[in-house]
């Protein structure tokens, strides 16, 4: 017994002291530290970053480090940095992710900080995206990232179609025909990984997903236009039905001669498949019954750490980037389309006619809702609801009736 | 002909057959290997060609050369020989652990090597962030040692080490000992020498673990320029994979090694085992 | 008295590594499980509540959980024999002769098992995908459709448990014919002058010597697939719809992507019993089997 008893208590205490550990990170001090500042930033862009930071560091001697993440591995790199109190000093975050983080308490807020450095002032950057918590801002928007439709010209010229969908209702039909071509030849895809998709047709069949309150219901009758489009698509055949379809390949080898996407397929088009310059374009995405058409504003902000050493370094760095300057900077090395309203709207990226697409589609986009866990939660639970009516046939009724009850109510703030 | 050498004829017949076949089972088992080698020399947009083709039309080392010039491989690699190397630091406690539980009667030693086996049914994501919090309090999170110190020793090590070494003849080691020789210098000069087999089993594994270590560089360090092999292979994964031959490239640059080091070591191994009383 | 001192000198070091990265952190999940731990924990330590078995309600009354048990037990009860058998006979049949020729195909035959899972996942991704893969292209030759090998919710089971299978392969492989070596040569000639056949002198000679090797490759793959998790990870990501999650799969995913540690806690200390229980059961298992 006793053993039993000395067992239970050390490891408790082994928790508490693991806790108190944690919890005792550098506590802010009035002075600030100095040295190099740390930006983690996804992917493989941080050589790309180096380069962009590189006249601030010349002109304010302020050096920057920057570490690239894995894209699949930040949620591990978030939770064993919060658990340890280490992280960096400017973090950028994905903004399906801004919740995560923000709940985590990992970024600092700034809503004090904008009187000395008004280039992070939420109204500098475009209406649809969001920057903050409830009313804590604990971030600045960095690069934008919208959805458009991609589509063949070329193989919808030969199949009697001469220009894009701009209904949903077009879209379908457009489809059916095009899968008409051939065995193993589809109109449409869609990922079943994209979990913002119903949303985006749901906004533009002039619907939304959360109630006055802002709490989460997706029982509206645009949200079930939306379904009866996304459902149909599959029942008409018109869209391939495994999970492991490669979106890149599927268009440029025409299977799948329209879908949705952002700037990112594009530049991947370009450089695998020249031979295809003039056959293919992008267009605003459709809209449905009454609606405008509306997609989602992704992307990527930036945070500051909530316990960084170098808070003011760290602001003046973050507001750095978010110059018009450096945004455009940003995307003529790295191909990201910028946040910053002034910068979308610079003559250099609207001369471009596919970006001229980009920018007039983040007029009109919505960020996701900012529920407490999208990518893993309710984002997750709504892919599972639809591939299991649209895959595996279960009944649609009463499988979006238990996710209705699963999720409603769901806060956003 | 006579019984004897029809026997033989058809054993012979027998042995080429299997002979036929399990070189077919091996071309079969490496293909994967040999497709991502063969696509690492791919350009760009023949590596998203369909229909796939197996050998590359036109052959390039660009991807190889971007590796090492453009995204840091280089420094990958050298880290990932260092976690290696401090493994094998690891390598020498672990035997010494063995020849403890192998050749000495100790109070305790039950429940220790009980302890030993059971660490071999503990899930690896039990251990993540405890462990994570542990190196963070000893200030060695973003240290290649912080990285090795978690996978340093292993109960299946340990354990084989042990099983080997119940072999050595203790005469030898009480005339060593009557000779006035010290414990450790029994070791090092009499177990160590005849433990040539596991150690070189151990060698291989030890090699194989530390060099694609993936979770614990990953997680312990907050600087790029410490990640390892693995990890750089992972930040290829951007969310739409449109460079197969880069990433192909990658994987290579991975493998490759471990390989040469096995056929070197090949024979050595299978004797380790062979000894350790694997049967 | 040096002497006395020496084994626990000599095992201290190995020891303490071990119980502080293997034993240390099963308690604290121990105690971590009793409560409603998230990653706001970490930062807010004052949001940590005891709560008792509340975990263990809630994860045996989840769907989620048992789905993932299911798999693990599937994937176990089909992955281990297969394992079993393919390393026994392929090592049998390599052990055939001791040239150059059957030595080089060693090496062949060990090149899963050294592959990092990230090459792995590469490699096989391309392989097995539907439109643009190896795989359906070779098919495609002999004019069978399109098969959905990772989109199937059955077939992505087989294809997952395939490629654990062809890495696990190579170092049971090695352990086999290491143990090979230690059947006595004299035996089989013996045999042979008897008359035996090939399959007879295998079956009643070799296989008996052998029982160790098979019952420590048995155990040691038992104990890896019950805890399988790489493959299913970077292949399909426990999908389609949860068909290949396993028990490792689900606690990560409860444990990193959800945050939920005092849950994760839970569901990895009952694994851990499960890994366990079922281990001992194997050793009592041979422990009466040597008894006859």
């Amino acid at each position: 017994m006793k053993r039993i008893l000395t067992r239970a208590v050390a490891p408790l205490a082994v928790l508490g002291l693991a806790v108190g550990l944690a919890g005792c990170s550098d506590a802010g001090s009035g002075e600030e530290a100095t040295g190099p500042l740390t930006v983690w930033v996804m992917g493989d862009s941080a050589t790309n970053f180096e380069q962009l930071v590189a006249p601030y560091t010349e002109s304010s001697g302020q050096k920057v480090e920057v570490v690239a993440i894995p894209w699949d591995s930040i949620d591990e790199k978030l939770t064993t940095a919060v658990a340890s109190g280490k992280g960096p000093d400017l973090i950028q975050v994905g903004l399906s992710k801004l919740r995560t983080f923000a709940d985590a308490g990992a970024l600092l807020e700034l809503n004090d900080e904008i009187a000395d450095h008004p280039g992070l002032d939420p109204a500098n950057f475009p209406a649809g995206v969001t920057s903050s918590v409830g009313d804590s801002q604990v971030s600045v928007p960095w690069v934008a990232d919208t959805r458009v439709l991609f589509y063949r010209s070329d193989i919808l010229a030969e199949a009697g179609i001469d220009a894009p969908p701009a209904t949903w209702e077009e879209l379908r039909d457009d489809a059916k025909v095009l899968t008409q071509r051939g065995e193993g030849q589809y109109g449409y895809y869609i990922p079943q990984w994209d979990s913002p998709l119903p949303l985006e047709m749901t906004w533009s069949y002039g619907g939304q997903v959360v109630d006055g309150d802002g709490n989460i219901d997706f029982d509206t009758p645009e949200f079930n236009d939306a379904l009866d489009t996304y459902l149909g698509l599959y029942s008409d055949g018109s869209v391939p039905v495994n999970s492991d379809f490669d979106q890149t390949q599927g268009f440029i080898s025409g299977i799948t001669p329209m879908l949705m996407s952002g700037p990112y397929l594009a530049s991947g088009i370009s450089s695998s498949a020249p031979e295809l310059d003039g056959k293919w374009s992008v267009t605003t995405i459709p809209s449905g019954g009454d609606g405008k058409a509306t997609s989602l504003f992704a992307g990527s902000n930036m945070g500051v750490w909530f316990n960084t050493d170098q808070k003011s370094a760290s602001l003046d760095l973050l507001e750095f980037i978010s110059s018009a300057e450096a945004q455009l900077d940003w995307y003529s090395i790295n191909g990201e389309l910028p946040a910053l309203s002034a910068a979308l709207q610079d003559p250099s990226l609207t001369s471009d006619p596919l970006v001229a697409v980009y920018t007039k589609q983040l007029e009109s986009s919505n960020s996701l809702p900012l529920v407490a866990n999208w990518d893993g939660g309710t984002g997750a639970d709504l892919l599972a609801a639809l591939n299991a009516i649209a895959l595996t046939g279960a009944d649609r009724d009463s499988t979006m009736q238990a996710f209705f009850d699963a999720t409603a109510g769901t806060p956003t703030n | 002909m006579s019984t004897d050498t029809r026997n033989r004829a058809r054993t012979r017949a027998l042995t080429i057959t299997i002979g036929v076949g399990l070189a077919i089972g091996a071309i079969i088992t490496a293909f994967p290997f040999i497709w991502m080698i063969t696509s690492s020399f791919k350009p760009q947009s023949e590596s998203i060609d369909y229909p796939p083709t197996i050998l590359p039309q036109t052959p390039t080392i660009e991807y190889y050369l971007t590796l090492f010039t453009e995204l840091d491989f280089g420094r990958y690699l050298v880290n990932t020989v260092i976690v290696v190397l401090i493994s094998y630091v690891g390598l020498m406690l672990m035997a010494m652990a063995g020849y403890a539980f192998a050749k000495f009667d100790f109070r305790g030693k039950g429940w220790m090597f009980f302890l030993v086996l059971a660490t071999l049914m503990i899930p690896v994501q039990v251990t993540m962030i405890p462990t994570y919090l542990i190196i963070n309090s000893l200030h060695l999170t973003n240290t290649l040692v912080g990285i090795a110190l978690p996978t340093l020793v292993s109960g299946f090590s340990i354990f084989l080490f042990r099983q080997f070494m119940t072999t050595i003849p203790t005469e030898m080691l009480e005339a060593a000992r009557l000779d006035g020789a010290g414990e450790f210098r029994t070791f090092w000069q009499i177990v160590l020498p005849m433990s040539k087999p596991i150690l070189a089993v151990q060698v291989v594994l030890t090699f194989i673990a530390g060099w694609n270590s993936f979770l614990w560089p990953l997680i312990l360090s907050s600087d790029q320029k410490l990640y390892t092999l693995s990890v750089g292979l992972n930040l290829l994964n951007q969310q739409l994979a449109v460079n197969p031959s880069l990433q192909m490239a990658g994987a290579s640059v991975m493998v490759v090694p471990i390989l040469i080091v096995f056929i070197i070591f090949q024979r050595y191994v299978i004797q380790g085992f062979a000894l350790s009383g694997l049967k | 008295m040096k002497r006395k001192l020496t084994p626990y000198l000599f095992v201290s070091p190995a020891m303490l590594l071990l119980v502080t990265f293997g034993i240390f952190p099963i308690f604290l999940a121990a105690a971590v499980s009793l409560t409603n731990m998230n990653i706001s924990g970490f930062v807010r330590p004052q949001n940590i509540k005891f709560i008792g078995l509340e975990n263990y309600v809630t994860l045996f009354s989840d769907k989620d959980f048992w789905q993932a048990l299911w798999n693990t037990g599937g994937f176990a009860l089909f992955g281990v024999p297969a394992i079993v058998v393919l390393s026994l006979a392929v090592a049998l049949l390599l052990n055939r002769r001791g040239n150059w020729f059957f030595q080089a195909l060693r090496s062949f035959y060990f090149i899963p098992a050294i592959t990092a899972i990230v090459a792995v996942s590469l490699i096989w991704g391309y392989l097995y995908n539907t439109q643009f893969g190896f795989f359906n292209y070779l098919l495609s030759l002999v004019g069978v459709p399109q098969v959905q090998w990772l989109s199937d919710p059955l077939l992505a089971k087989f294809s997952v448990a395939l490629v654990a299978i062809w890495r696990g392969t190579g170092l049971n492989i090695i352990i086999f014919l290491a143990a090979l070596q230690g059947v006595p040569k004299e035996y089989l000639e013996a045999a042979s002058m008897d008359g035996a056949g090939e399959w007879r002198k295998t079956y009643s000679i070799t296989l008996p010597l052998l029982r160790f090797a098979i019952f420590f490759v048995s155990v040691t793959t038992t104990i890896s697939w019950l805890q399988f998790f790489d493959e299913p990870f970077v292949l399909t990501d426990g999908g389609p719809l949860g068909a290949t999650t396993s028990m490792s799969i689900f606690l990560y995913k409860e444990g990193f992507r959800l945050n939920q540690f005092g849950y994760a806690a839970a569901g990895s200390l009952v694994l851990f019993a499960i890994i366990a229980v079922i281990t001992v059961i194997q050793l009592r298992l041979r422990r009466a089997d040597d008894e006859y």
